[in-house]
């Protein structure tokens, strides 16, 4: 809207503040940050499970914070888009992917007992090896399916 | 609100600020890397780690008082076959869609529809893995605290 940031912002800029950011939540709450904790606490709830409030409204939190870049600098998949992926499936068939994607990514992150943010980040900075081992299979991983299907796709994506 | 809950909104508001200020919530900023044509995301997770690992290291060492949690107690996990199983399907879900839970949440965020769909394939990813968790009585994924080493 304003566009008066340049995204992406200089890495070695957020890197360092990204790190301020999980140091200062165990610092001053003794929390662990990680996103898809967050999205437990939906599924906990609907069983009438006890809930985790914190990890709600730190997700509402990235929520803002993000359509404040949003508004800063803009975001090329508001709307419809969503960049290459976008341009090469028809909408239902991105929205299906997508769909099947993420319930691959909330089955694993459940599985392993948190995501990159949980285990890639945070885990890595307590120097938890659990998460070091969570961390090294799924970049593996991600990297090979993505190498498969940029072949896959002849180059496309 | 509590005030803890007030200091997670915030804490998740400015991390939400620093992962969309670097295209962390974009589809192709995720792939380029992933395919490794892109290394900056890796340095700024790895600048992350590098500023967050000895502060957290000193503090513990310090046996650093929260002041709203109680003694400083970092969570960590040791090794087992679900990091490496979660690991893998978890991989496999961020390629094809180039986002991981974080990205979801701060797509929607930015004004993109699709984070919805991202999110609610999140939500029945968690759902279904504790359904089997449960039919296979398997223990479920809970965090358990190791002993600090020191």
């Amino acid at each position: 809207m304003f566009d008066v940031l340049p995204i992406p912002v200089p890495w070695y800029v957020v890197g360092p503040l990204m790190g301020l950011t999980v140091a200062g939540l165990y610092a001053v709450t003794n929390k662990h940050l990680g996103i898809s904790g967050a999205y437990v606490q939906v599924v906990d709830f609907s069983r009438g499970r006890p809930v985790e409030t914190w990890r709600l409204w730190f997700l509402a939190g990235t929520v803002l914070g993000a359509a404040a870049v949003a508004m800063l600098g803009g975001h090329p998949q508001a709307g419809w888009g969503y960049g290459a992926l976008g341009e090469y499936l028809s909408l239902p068939a991105l929205v299906a992917t997508l769909f099947a994607g993420g319930v691959l990514v909330g089955f694993g992150a459940r599985w392993a007992g948190a995501c990159t943010s949980g285990h890639g980040l945070t885990g890595c900075a307590t120097r938890s090896r659990g998460s070091l081992v969570a961390v090294m299979t799924f970049m593996v991983t991600a990297v090979a399916v993505t190498l498969l299907l940029h072949a896959l796709t002849g180059g496309e994506l | 609100m509590t005030r803890l809950s007030a200091v997670c909104g915030l804490f998740g508001a400015a991390f939400g600020f620093l992962f969309a200020s670097v295209g962390f919530n974009q589809y192709d900023v995720i792939h380029r890397m992933l395919l490794l044509k892109d290394i900056t995301p890796f340095l700024v997770m790895g600048s992350a780690m590098g500023t967050a690992l000895p502060i957290l290291w000193l503090l513990e060492r310090r046996r650093w008082r929260t002041p709203l949690g109680g003694n400083l107690t970092l969570r960590r996990w040791s090794v087992e076959p679900k990091h490496v199983w979660g690991g893998v399907i978890f991989g496999s879900g961020w390629a094809i869609t180039g986002a991981c839970p974080g990205t979801a949440s701060t797509t929607l965020g930015a004004g993109s529809l699709m984070g919805l769909v991202l999110i609610a394939g999140m939500v029945a990813g968690i759902a279904l893995r504790d359904a089997f968790a449960e039919r296979q009585v398997v223990p479920t994924s809970e965090p358990l605290a190791e002993p600090a080493r020191s």
